[in-house]
C-alpha cells in the first residue's frame, strides 16, 4: 500500500531562510499523525508545502503517488481540507462562510443539505441558530469550530489542520477529538496540546526545519539524527 | 469665429497674478515660493514643447508621424500606470501596453471613423487631441486598478490561500478583489459622467466654446469623449489585471511577491 502522502528528503527555503531541511516522512491512509516543536520550527510550513503554498527547493512531495506538481496541485487540494489555527471564514455570515467552497466550481455539485449542516454543526457541539450569526460577531473558538465544520461539509479524507483546537474549551476540544478520530479519515496535525498528541498515532518533532524525532503509538521512538533517516 | 489671441505682455500681466496666492501663503506662513516657482516654470516649459511638437505635427499631418506619436503616447502611459501601480515594469510592461493600446486604439478609431468621420481618418487635428484625452483618463483608471488589486491581495493573502485551499482556482480566489478594483477604478468616470455640467463646466468643451465652436457641437463632442473614456478605461482595465494575472503568480497559484513589492 503506498502512502497518501509521502515527503522525501523535502528542503523548503523562501526568501533564503531555510523553512525545511530535509524531512523525509509517509503518512498512510486513516493515520492520524501530529507535528509538534518550537515556534518557528517548521511545523506549518509542512503543511503549507504540501498545499504547494511554498517552492520545493530540493526533495519531493508525493500526494497519492503523484509527485507535486502545477499540474497536481488542484488535485491535491480538491482532495484535502485544510484549516489553520485563525481561520477565515471570508464571508459575512456563518452561513455564507459554510457555503463559501460550494460557490467554487470543484464543489458546485455538492452543494450540503439543511440538516447535513445542522448535523455537522451539532457533532462540534455547535448551535444551528449559528448560521444567521454574522462571522465577524462570533467567538475564536466558534470560528476554529465553523472552518471545521465547512471542512468536514466538502467531504474529505486527508484533514490538515494546523492548531485547531487551540481556542477550544475542553467539551468542544473533545468533540473535534471525536470527530476526526473517524478511522476514515488521515490527519496530519501542527499541535502542542498534549491530548491531541496522545490521540494520534505519530508524532513527528520538528527542529529548525529537520525532523528531529519520529514516535508512533506503540510507544517506539526513533531518533532521527541517529538513524540519518 | 476666431479666438482671441493673448499678447505676450498681457501673458507676463497673467503670470503677475501667481503673486498674489504666493503673497497669501507667505503670509499663512507657508514657505512653497521655491515649489510654485518650480510647478510654474516645468507647466510653462512642458505647454510650449507641446505646442512646439503640435504644431510640427498639425502642419506635417502625416499618418505615420501621428501613429509614432501616439505610439509613444502609450509607451510613456504604460510606464507611468506600472510606476505609479507599484508594479515592476520588467514584468508587466507588455500585458499593460497590450491592454492600453488596444482599448485607447479601438475606442478613438470608434469615435474618429463610425462618428466624427473627417475627411481623412489619420487627421492629427482629430487623432491626436481625442487619443490623448482619453489616454490621460484611461491612465488613472489602470492605475486604482492595478494598485487595488495588488494592495487588497497582499493585504489579504491569507484569505485568498484560504480560497484556494477550498478547492478555489486562481480566477475564483482573485475574484472578490478583481471585482472591488475594477469598480473603484470606472467609478471616477461614472461620477464624472453623473455630475458633469453640474459641477463644473468640462475642459474639453469649455476649450471648444473658447476656440468658437458652436456650443451645441461643444456637447455632442463632449459626450462622445466621455462615453470613449468610460468604455476604454473599463476595456483596459478588465484586459490589464486579466492578462496581469497570467504574470504575478507560480504555477502554484502563488502571488509572486518580488514583483509587486511595493505592497
Amino acid at each position: 500500500m503506498s502512502p497518501i502522502i509521502r515527503f522525501d528528503q523535502v528542503s523548503v527555503s523562501v526568501h533564503e531562510k531555510m523553512l525545511l531541511s530535509d524531512v523525509s516522512f509517509d503518512l498512510f491512509a486513516g493515520e492520524k499523525a501530529v507535528l509538534c516543536g518550537k515556534s518557528g520550527s517548521g511545523k506549518s510550513s509542512v503543511l503549507r508545502t504540501l498545499l504547494g503554498l511554498h517552492p520545493l527547493s530540493g526533495g519531493m512531495v508525493y500526494f497519492q503517488g503523484e509527485p507535486l506538481d502545477p499540474a497536481s496541485i488542484l488535485t491535491i487540494r480538491n482532495h484535502t481540507a485544510y484549516v489553520g489555527q485563525e481561520p477565515i471564514l471570508g464571508a459575512e455570515s456563518v452561513r455564507e462562510a459554510l457555503l463559501l467552497p460550494f460557490g467554487f466550481k470543484a464543489h458546485q455539485s455538492h452543494k450540503p443539505r439543511e440538516d447535513q449542516i445542522i448535523e455537522v454543526l451539532r457533532r462540534l457541539h455547535l448551535p444551528a441558530d449559528i448560521l444567521h450569526q454574522e462571522s465577524s460577531r462570533i467567538s475564536g473558538g466558534e470560528k476554529q469550530r465553523i472552518a471545521l465544520a465547512r471542512s468536514l461539509l466538502l467531504g474529505k479524507n486527508l484533514y490538515l489542520l494546523d492548531e485547531v483546537t487551540s481556542a477550544l474549551d475542553t467539551a468542544s476540544k473533545q468533540a473535534v477529538f471525536d470527530v476526526f478520530s473517524d478511522s476514515s479519515l488521515t490527519v496530519l496535525s501542527v499541535a502542542h496540546d498534549p491530548d491531541w498528541m496522545a490521540r494520534c498515532d505519530l508524532v513527528f518533532e520538528l527542529e529548525e526545519g529537520r525532523l528531529t524525532k519520529r514516535s508512533g503509538r506503540s510507544g517506539k521512538v526513533s531518533n532521527m539524527q541517529d538513524t540519518g533517516v | 469665429m476666431e479666438t482671441l489671441d493673448i499678447a505676450l505682455p498681457r501673458m507676463a500681466m497673467l503670470y503677475g497674478l501667481c503673486l498674489l496666492p504666493w503673497l497669501l501663503l507667505w503670509l499663512t506662513g507657508l514657505r512653497l515660493s521655491r515649489d510654485i516657482g518650480i510647478g510654474i516654470l516645468r507647466m510653462s516649459i512642458q505647454l510650449v514643447l507641446v505646442g512646439i511638437y503640435l504644431k510640427a505635427l498639425f502642419d506635417l499631418n502625416n499618418p505615420w508621424l501621428n501613429g509614432l506619436w501616439i505610439l509613444l503616447m502609450l509607451l510613456v502611459a504604460d510606464w507611468s500606470i506600472l510606476r505609479r501601480a507599484g508594479l515592476k515594469a520588467r514584468y508587466f510592461f507588455l500585458a499593460t501596453f497590450m491592454a492600453v493600446a488596444s482599448s485607447i486604439i479601438f475606442s478613438t478609431a470608434y469615435l474618429v471613423v463610425l462618428v466624427i468621420q473627417p475627411e481623412h481618418y489619420y487627421d492629427a487635428r482629430y487623432i491626436v487631441p481625442l487619443a490623448g484625452m482619453i489616454l490621460g483618463n484611461c491612465l488613472q483608471g489602470n492605475v486604482i486598478a492595478l494598485e487595488r488589486f495588488y494592495y487588497a491581495l497582499r493585504k489579504n493573502q491569507l484569505e485568498y490561500e484560504t480560497f484556494l485551499m477550498l478547492g478555489a482556482t486562481r480566477w475564483e480566489a482573485v475574484r472578490p478583489y478583481y471585482r472591488a478594483a475594477i469598480k473603484a477604478a470606472i467609478n471616477p468616470a461614472i461620477a464624472s459622467m453623473a455630475t458633469m455640467g453640474l459641477v463644473s463646466l468640462p475642459g474639453m468643451m469649455t476649450g471648444q466654446i473658447l476656440g468658437g465652436s458652436d456650443p451645441w457641437i461643444a456637447v455632442k463632442y463632449q459626450i462622445a469623449i466621455m462615453i470613449c473614456i468610460f468604455t476604454s478605461t473599463v476595456i483596459a482595465c478588465i484586459f490589464n489585471l486579466k492578462l496581469s494575472l497570467n504574470i504575478a503568480f507560480d504555477a502554484f497559484d502563488v502571488l509572486r511577491t518580488e514583483m509587486v513589492d511595493k505592497h
